[in-house]
């Protein structure tokens, strides 16, 4: 699954340790999520739907 | 903008923390089998029989615990910490964090331990007496209850990565091992293979969990 969380994370100034901060998570979450190496559960999905202001489908896209 | 960059600067940490890994590894290594030598050498009553899963055992505890002893002093320094698990910037480990390292290093520290002594027992209190032996077994028992209480206290603070790396990890050894030890015991019982104790599985056993979560940390890209 694709995502978007690098460009919104820049456009905010944030570094992967703010955002992990923000979400309650380790930057080693952050970097998986950015890299596409582990896709988030629900919760957590929306989670960071809530912490952008933008709907789910607009941070991630399935690849297929 | 403030887009993460893979600039070299953690690499050469690496490098260094390597380095200084087998700096502090081979006088160990070099200790250790100097003591062995000496045990040999200090009389027929003492005899150093090591089977290859004991020496395989000793150097998993000797890995483990020089891992854990490493996390956990690091955690004592949130500065030191911070800059190993934010590469991208200066910025200290928070308490909760610290507390978190701490605990892996404890952990993996303390199954160094446990793998190491039911080699290291009857080397150093040869001839072994029941005595000691249970002693040993009672001291065991005891460091497997404080390390289950540690993993559980990590995987209640772990976020879901963490969890779903260490599932993933348990999932493959069993997955891979109960296979293994299916076909090796049908091996054994057709007389095809030789016999293993249990200590020989354990130890197998043990470096296939670490070899498996290495592959899942770096997959999974936790390491970087």
């Amino acid at each position: 699954m694709k995502n978007r969380l690098k460009v919104l994370r820049a456009e905010r100034d944030w570094s992967q340790a703010d955002l992990a901060d923000r979400l309650e998570v380790s930057r080693q979450t952050i970097n998986a999520l950015e890299t596409g190496k582990y896709d988030p559960s629900l919760p957590l999905a929306f989670k960071i739907a809530r912490l952008f202001g933008q709907p789910i489908e607009s941070i991630f896209q399935d690849e297929a | 903008m403030n887009l993460v960059s893979k600039s070299p600067k953690p690499r050469r940490h690496r490098l260094l923390q390597a380095l200084v890994g087998a700096v502090v590894a081979a006088p160990l290594g070099y200790l250790f089998g100097g003591y062995l030598v000496s045990l040999e050498e200090a009389g027929a009553a003492v005899s150093v029989d090591l089977s290859w899963s004991d020496v395989l055992a000793v150097a998993l505890a000797a890995m483990m615990a020089l891992t854990g002893l490493i996390t956990l002093l690091m955690s004592l320094s949130r500065r030191a910490l911070g800059r190993q698990i934010n590469p991208e910037e200066v910025r200290p480990a928070t308490p909760a964090q610290a507390v978190f390292y701490a605990q892996n290093g404890f952990v993996l520290f303390l199954a160094g331990v446990m793998m190491a002594t039911p080699v290291m027992v009857p080397l150093v209190f040869a001839p072994l007496s029941p005595m000691i032996a249970s002693a040993a077994m009672a001291g065991l028992i005891a460091l497997l209850l404080i390390q289950t209480a540690g993993n559980i206290a990590i995987w209640v603070r772990s976020d879901e990565f963490m969890r779903r790396a260490m599932g993933e990890s348990a999932a493959i050894s069993f997955a891979i091992l109960q296979g293994l030890l299916f076909l090796w015991a049908a091996g054994e019982k057709l007389g095809l293979l030789p016999q293993l104790t249990l200590w020989d599985a354990a130890s197998i056993m043990m470096a296939a969990y670490l070899v498996i979560g290495l592959f899942i940390t770096w997959r999974r890209g936790l390491a970087s």
